[in-house]
């Protein structure tokens, strides 16, 4: 049982690494976007190309990955969401046709075929990228099984998740963020550049997207379609946890994860979903905003 | 010291100025009056470009700023209390005062004329703003504002709401600030006897237009009747 939370609780980490990045975009800029997953996607690309072709491992792959997804996420932000900010269906299909040209991009630029590899029903995706070998062991804690690499995922979401915190609650940058997230316009009206603090956390949530992306490519296959299912996870936690709240979506990715991994292994996937859906309906109902929300926009 | 010249503003298609022409001297409290929904809080959200689009010509002293946006314009000298307060409940009384310094250099530190003014906040620093009383909400939104360093403060009704044993302290700090610290104050109010205490000239609005205008002594009861009477 401790060894399937500890699953659970590397997953939740995963999770929460890709929800903070939606919470603080869709509370900042009020922005769903849905190419979100992509970015975990372009990370992942980045972390099993960067071993292929510049010979990086895991360890230096998480900050590339990071400035490739932030870039992208950026260009974006400046090229195409500036463009529709407060029109949010707007904002919502034109994100949602970047993913989709993001997803054939990497489908046409980085199949399987590309690297001369075919494998019978392996589909047009990369295997998972090699991880350190230091990685790898696993160890004992009290007799239970520990897996390195599950635990490193936990330790980088922890660092990370500090660090928006640090960034968020203890510099000038984050009380801007923070003041857009209540209310634009008066932040704007105490002379808070809007735009370019908007950009600045969409790169930063893009950024944490792409970390996410180099872990989950440490035991997932790597491929075009890879982002599209994390990104409803990662609402799933926004709308449970509260838009914006660095707490809610901790919590409640610590929450849906380590419930989708508990029901998995005692029941199986589907039902362990269903249930997580379940649980997601009823907080709705009970708390439309969520759990730890404030009042905004 | 800011001057507004044949100006139209609009939300989305509706327009809800037309040509209005007003200004305030430097160093004076100008009065906007006017029935609900004749445009006052429009006039001082397109001061700041906080309206969809608008049209004509904005000058705080020689510089145009129309071109501008709201952070540059809030840069440029221009500080807002808004109609409500719209302070930040969760944030603190420091990070709420706070957030006006970014309009003056991103500057960390409360302006002296703070504590001078609003003792209660400066002991109450780490305090929510949510838990403040209404009247010292608006002392927290008039902080905020003067955070800013402004030369110009735009305030919509800052009485509005307040008990009103609360309401003559409002009144005081506002003339004080026009009197001691020469702020130039554009004052939208309903309470006319209030402007005549304080403002030195007027722009009564009728329509998104400004209907009448010029120096308090030549606002008469007859103009009160007709453009403010329900």
């Amino acid at each position: 049982m401790t060894e399937t939370l500890f699953i659970g609780l590397s997953l939740s980490s995963i999770l929460l690494l890709i929800a903070l990045g939606l919470s603080i975009t869709y509370g900042a800029m009020g922005v769903i976007n849905m190419a979100h997953g992509e970015l975990v996607m372009i990370g992942a690309y980045t972390g099993v190309l960067s071993g292929i072709y510049l010979n990086l491992n895991l360890l230096f792959a998480l900050p590339l990955a990071f400035m490739v997804s932030a870039l992208l996420g950026l260009a974006l932000e400046r090229l195409v969401i500036r463009r529709l900010y407060g029109r949010i269906i707007d904002t919502l299909l034109a994100t949602w046709g970047v993913a989709i040209v993001l997803q054939q991009l990497i489908r046409l630029e980085f199949g399987l075929s590309f690297f001369g590899i075919h494998v019978d029903g392996l589909g047009p995706g990369l295997q998972s990228m090699d991880v350190p070998s230091f990685l790898t062991q696993p160890f004992e804690i009290a007799g239970v099984p520990i897996q390195t690499y599950r635990s490193f995922i936990i330790l980088v979401t922890l660092l990370l998740t500090l660090l928006t915190w640090f960034l968020m609650y203890r510099t000038s940058m984050g009380v801007q963020v923070r003041a857009i997230m209540r209310n634009p316009q008066i932040a704007a009206a105490c002379g808070i550049d809007v735009r370019r603090v908007s950009a600045f956390t969409f790169a930063y949530g893009s950024g944490l997207a792409g970390v996410a992306g180099v872990l989950l490519a440490g035991f997932k296959t790597v491929m075009p379609e890879m982002g599209a299912s994390t990104v409803v996870d990662g609402f799933l936690v926004v709308v449970v946890g509260g838009v914006g709240s660095l707490l809610g979506t901790v919590l409640a990715s610590a929450m849906l994860g380590q419930i989708n991994g508990v029901f998995a292994i005692l029941t199986n996937d589907i039902l362990a979903r269903a249930i997580v859906f379940g649980v997601v309906i009823a907080i709705i109902l009970w708390r439309p905003r969520g759990l730890f929300s404030f009042r905004s926009r | 010291m800011l001057s507004l010249s044949n100006v139209d503003s609009f939300y989305g298609r509706s327009q809800a100025l037309h040509d209005m022409t007003v200004a305030a001297p430097e160093g004076a409290i100008l009065g906007i009056l006017g029935r609900n929904g004749v445009g006052k809080t429009t006039l001082l959200r397109t001061i700041l470009g906080l309206t969809d689009r608008s049209e004509g010509q904005i000058t705080l002293g020689d510089k145009p700023i129309a071109r501008l946006a709201t952070h540059e314009r809030a840069r440029a000298g221009i500080a807002y209390v808004p109609q409500g307060r719209m302070i930040i409940p969760d944030f603190s009384i420091r990070e709420n005062i706070l957030m006006g310094g970014f309009a003056a250099g991103g500057t960390r530190r409360i302006p002296d004329i703070v504590p001078e003014l609003f003792p209660y906040l400066i002991e109450n620093l780490d305090r929510p703003g949510g838990v403040l009383s209404g009247g010292q909400q608006q002392q927290l939104a008039i902080a905020r504002a003067l955070a800013c360093k402004p030369r110009v403060l735009l305030m919509d009704e800052p009485t509005e709401g307040i008990q009103p044993n609360i309401v003559a302290q409002i009144e005081d700090i506002i003339i004080r600030l026009n009197s001691e610290f020469g702020l130039t104050i554009l004052l939208v109010e309903q309470n006319v006897h209030f402007v005549r205490r304080a403002a030195k000239a007027f722009a009564m609005i009728e329509h998104g237009t400004a209907v009448e205008s010029g120096a308090i002594e030549t606002l008469t009861d007859e103009m009160v009747n007709k453009h403010m009477a329900i």
